[in-house]
């Protein structure tokens, strides 16, 4: 089709491109261009603002908050008592540099990345094990664990919410934060498993069995080339599965919602943005701002990986 | 331990020590699936069955929780949504996922770029970019409003599109292709680039139009893994959560509908587990009738 083109077909042709890559990504220009508006601008549909306002990621992030928040009767009063020690007034000041009853974004984000991180990696350990297990050796029951991974698509988070809950209601661990952390943490960990146990079972397969052999013959024990031939082998894989588990952990809205929604303190960033939106706080520039802040680790990282996920994406090994 | 079972077997032969392998490294996964997911879903079963409170015993309440869900018109309505959501959700990622991988597949400079660009949508957590959308339909600041009724004048007044569950199911159902075409794209395009080139040559010596081109070599190759999409996006959406929740509360799907049953207000637990069995059974009947007529397996 190209060959015979005139220019004619060439031009349409470069708009329709314009027209597709504009369609996916004009969302995310307009969140960054409206974070760094100032309210003024918000209504000139320009996505370039005129005067650049760096406020809501500084809000966000932390930086430079000492003078601002602090009401001017307590500054009054902090220059009308000379007798305040230098430690006194530094304790005064603290209750109004952070603006941790806004939007504690860090800590969100600790929290998010926390379980994340932790998630992703108990399951791609449990996921190298289980899956070389079916991929490499024969046993009894091997094809009905192959066959009940995929049957697992099927569930929806909703279906498997309330019984869920329930279980850990029921052993306690909702109504202490740090059980209803680890509660959340075992659940991620549910979540990532199948589709992880998938797609390190299909990588292995592709390793050929001549390697492993040789290793053997050496003297090397089973489980001896897991750790030295089969891992480092599938290296690239493995560190994709992670980050794959990594970003549906830290998309994951639903059980967060209903098992942390006592305990403000534990909320991972998309408990913390919806709160945020639905309260008293909500300015656009503050909310987009946050926007591109919880976006940005999830798009770098899935730069790094881009090659790898293109093709386990399309092997069939997703799940939402 | 996997060490300690290794040498108590030294007296076994190859065959079983392997199979004894086989087993110690698949159990743990094994147990997490069968004791968090499968018996959660038995639970659920039994569970819908009875008068359920989130602190207190349960009480025996026979068919009561089915019965109540299926008299509450709520329930139709969600299901009514569900499927216009799903149906029209499901052909938008499809065609467009066809027709971008055209497009894609053809060299032109910065295509690496541009097929990174177009997967954004795709990888970015829900929650960052419903706000944007959000703004988008503002009814005071949006682009889409400075553009209909500003520019255009389609509209009398200036009003919100995603506030009106009639209009925002179908913001939520442009918002999933928005944001799910990229995966259709993915596999649709690595097919396209497995066709043989010499087929597109032999059809033009033979003075195949393009179109003729597209229907009767890239169409039937592409056939089986459109199938494959529609499954897997019905199966998806039909149990889709956090794209239509945290987009607009209005737009009430069942999965909404369940968790605003179960999780908002009283707090009806029992119901809300009547709903996912329901759907889950909803979305079975389905998925065989879908593969013994459209995939014809």
């Amino acid at each position: 089709m190209v060959k015979r083109s005139t220019a004619f077909r060439k031009i349409v042709f470069f708009l329709l491109v314009v027209l597709i890559v504009g369609f996916s990504i004009f969302p995310f220009i307009q969140m960054l261009s409206i974070s760094l508006k100032y309210p003024s601008e918000w209504g000139n549909p320009r996505l370039i603002p005129e005067r650049l306002n760096f406020e809501a990621y500084k809000e966000l992030l932390n930086i430079g908050q000492t003078a601002k928040n602090i009401p001017e009767s307590v500054r009054n009063l902090l220059n009308e008592t000379p007798d305040l020690t230098q430690e006194q007034r530094e304790t005064i000041l603290k209750k109004y540099t952070s603006t941790g009853d806004v939007f504690p974004f860090l800590r969100y984000f600790y929290n998010s990345f926390l379980l994340s991180f932790s998630a992703a990696f108990i399951t791609v350990v449990f996921a190298i094990f289980g899956a070389y297990s079916f991929s490499r050796l024969r046993f009894p029951g091997r094809s009905i664990i192959q066959r009940g991974v995929l049957f697992v698509y099927m569930f929806g988070g909703i279906l498997l919410l309330i019984p869920l809950y329930k279980m850990f209601v029921g052993i306690g661990w909702i109504r202490i934060p740090p059980g209803a952390f680890l509660s959340l943490l075992i659940i991620y960990i549910v979540q990532t498993l199948p589709v992880s146990l998938y797609m390190l079972g299909n990588y292995f397969r592709t390793i050929p069995f001549s390697i492993e052999e040789a290793a053997m013959i050496e003297g090397a024990s089973r489980f001896g080339t897991v750790w030295r031939i089969i891992i480092p082998l599938s290296f690239a894989a493995i560190v994709t599965v992670f980050i794959y588990c990594f970003m549906i952990a830290w998309n994951e809205y639903l059980f967060a919602s209903v098992f942390l929604k006592n305990f403000k303190e534990l909320y991972t960033l998309p408990m913390g943005l919806k709160a945020l939106f639905t309260s008293k706080n909500a300015i656009w520039d503050r909310i987009m701002a946050a926007s591109v802040l919880t976006a940005t680790p999830v798009i770098i990282l899935f730069m790094a990986i881009q090659r790898n996920l293109a093709g386990g994406l399309t092997s069939g090994g997703v799940k939402e | 331990m996997k060490l300690l079972q290794l040498n108590t077997a030294e007296g076994l032969n190859l065959r079983q020590r392997e199979v004894l392998l086989g087993w110690s490294m698949v159990i743990p996964s094994v147990l997490i699936i069968l004791s968090l997911i499968l018996y959660p879903i038995m639970y659920n079963i039994y569970l819908s069955f009875f008068d359920v409170q989130p602190l207190a015993a349960n009480t025996y309440i026979g068919l009561e929780n089915h019965k109540n869900v299926v008299l509450d018109p709520g329930f139709w309505n969600a299901l009514g949504t569900t499927v216009i959501y799903v149906v029209f959700t499901t052909l938008g990622t499809t065609l467009m996922g066809l027709f971008v991988a055209l497009v894609m597949n053809q060299e032109f400079p910065l295509r690496s770029l541009a097929r990174s660009l177009i997967l954004f949508p795709y990888i970015a957590p829900v929650i960052s970019v419903v706000f944007s959308w959000q703004f988008i339909f503002d009814p005071v600041n949006g682009i889409f409003m400075d553009i209909t009724y500003e520019r255009l004048g389609l509209f009398a007044s200036r009003f919100n599109l995603i506030g009106s569950p009639s209009t925002a199911v179908w913001v939520a159902v442009v918002f999933s292709i928005w944001k799910n075409f990229p995966f259709s794209y993915l596999m649709i395009l690595s097919r396209l680039q497995a066709i043989d080139h010499n087929l597109y040559e032999a059809a033009e010596m033979d003075g195949a139009s393009g179109w003729q081109k597209f229907r009767f070599i890239t169409l039937p190759e592409v056939y089986f893994v459109m199938g494959a999409i529609v499954l897997l996006r019905m199966i998806w959406n039909f149990n889709k959560f956090e794209e239509v929740y945290l987009l607009t509360e209005n737009v009430r799907v069942l999965s909404v509908y369940t968790y605003f049953k179960a999780f908002v207000g009283t707090m009806e637990l029992g119901q809300g587990a009547s709903l996912a069995v329901i759907q889950f059974l909803l979305l079975l009947g389905f998925i065989l009738f879908y593969i013994k007529r459209v995939l014809k397996w």
